[in-house]
């Protein structure tokens, strides 16, 4: 089927630039492997303007609500494999869900959560193995667990941690916890439960139909260790969602999008992108939405001529 | 039989969980923290330990893939 625009991502740079493309009268449809993208991890978002106090899920019911309003034609579930060029200057985005063609597509898939990379991490990937703690702590009640990655968000994840399971230990790669808050760092360190390894790296998850073990080694003197888990939550940052856009479009050393700050267009004309996946500056939810509508607006301009 | 596998705590089963209700789906809610048995029988069904699992009279998805479930109990969306 062919569209004149094709958004891939739904969260707030998608949507808002399929609002803004659909009040243009510009035939669109939204493929998206996940209605909201990140905002599913904000528990609380206390600074998008006119929503002084919303959690991040009721934010996407609203979401929802608004894209119904304006009819927009959205899948979801929908994995991008890849996007081909084609000679008549048509784009054909082949995904598992089918092959969709269209004149313009605006790219906002935002950013997704680091993978753990080491021998062991996909064969369990959620067989003991998660990437969200808020979501399967309590399945580790009076377990042993490891948490891997001692940012903010691996801090906050031992934090639930310490409520269900029996001992928690965190893999921190750096001399001592960092972040910015330094209350969450006093209150783990003197956690009986929390016991923390700082200068080690993750090596190997051992196990058999689930986690078993995680081996990890010092990043000085090479002492390798394993202890016995159930569990292992992972919390080692995010990267920009753009494998699929590696041959396609320009991106920058972090994977980032690179575009024309002031029109949202990419290297390659008739690609647009928007919101955290590119190389602007501020990751922020509001931001993305403005990104999002700018994309659109200039989609739009691209399409008149077409 | 419809059976949800939740956890309080987990957006995506509050968000699967409304959406049933919403469509007017008649389901079981089972708190997998709550109780030992009720985990392992998810972890059993579903081979994996993430939530949610949603058991539509014996298809067992895992998370809340929209589609899936939708084309399943043949509702509007």
């Amino acid at each position: 089927m062919l569209y004149d625009l094709i958004i891939i991502g739904a969260g707030p740079a998608g949507l808002s630039a399929a609002i803004y493309a659909v009040r243009k009268k510009i035939k669109t449809l939204v493929l998206t492997d996940s209605f909201g993208g990140q905002i599913v991890d904000a528990p609380m978002v206390e600074n998008y303007l006119g929503l002084p106090e919303i959690s991040g899920l009721d934010l996407i019911e609203k979401f929802r609500a608004h894209a119904k309003k304006f009819a927009l034609e959205i899948k979801e579930n929908c994995e991008i494999q890849k996007i081909s060029p084609m000679s008549n200057d048509l784009f054909e985005i082949e995904t598992d869900l089918g092959s969709f063609s269209a004149k313009a597509i605006i790219v906002t898939s935002g950013k997704k959560y680091r993978e753990l990379d080491v021998p062991g991490a996909k064969e369990f990937d959620g067989k003991g193995i998660s990437y969200c703690a808020t979501c399967d702590a309590p399945l580790f009640k009076n377990k042993n667990v490891a948490v891997i990655g001692a940012g903010d968000a691996g801090q906050d994840a031992v934090w639930q941690l310490t409520q269900y399971a029996a001992k928690i230990y965190l893999l921190n790669k750096y001399p001592d916890l960092r972040g910015a808050n330094i209350q969450m760092q006093e209150k783990l360190k003197s956690n009986e439960k929390v016991e923390i390894y700082n200068n080690y790296e993750p090596i190997e998850v051992k196990g058999d139909k689930f986690v078993k073990a995680l081996v990890f080694k010092h990043n000085g003197h090479g002492e390798i260790k394993e202890i016995a888990v159930n569990g292992i939550f992972v919390e080692i940052g995010s990267v920009p969602a753009s494998k699929f856009l590696a041959d396609i479009v320009k991106l920058n050393e972090k994977g980032e999008v690179v575009i024309d700050q002031k029109t949202n267009e990419t290297s390659r004309p008739g690609i647009f992108a928007a919101g955290d996946i590119t190389d602007i500056a501020h990751k922020q939810m509001i931001i993305a939405a403005g990104e999002g509508a700018k994309a659109a607006l200039t989609a739009w301009e691209y399409l008149k001529n077409k | 039989m419809i059976k949800v596998y939740s956890t309080p705590t987990c957006t995506y089963c509050v968000t699967l969980k409304k959406f049933l209700t919403e469509k007017g789906i008649k389901f079981e809610a089972v708190d997998v923290s709550q109780n030992e048995a009720d985990l392992q029988e998810m972890v059993d069904k579903s081979g994996q330990m993430g939530v949610p699992v949603i058991d539509i009279d014996g298809q067992v998805i895992v998370g809340f893939n929209r589609n899936k479930i939708v084309e399943l109990l043949n509702i509007k969306d």
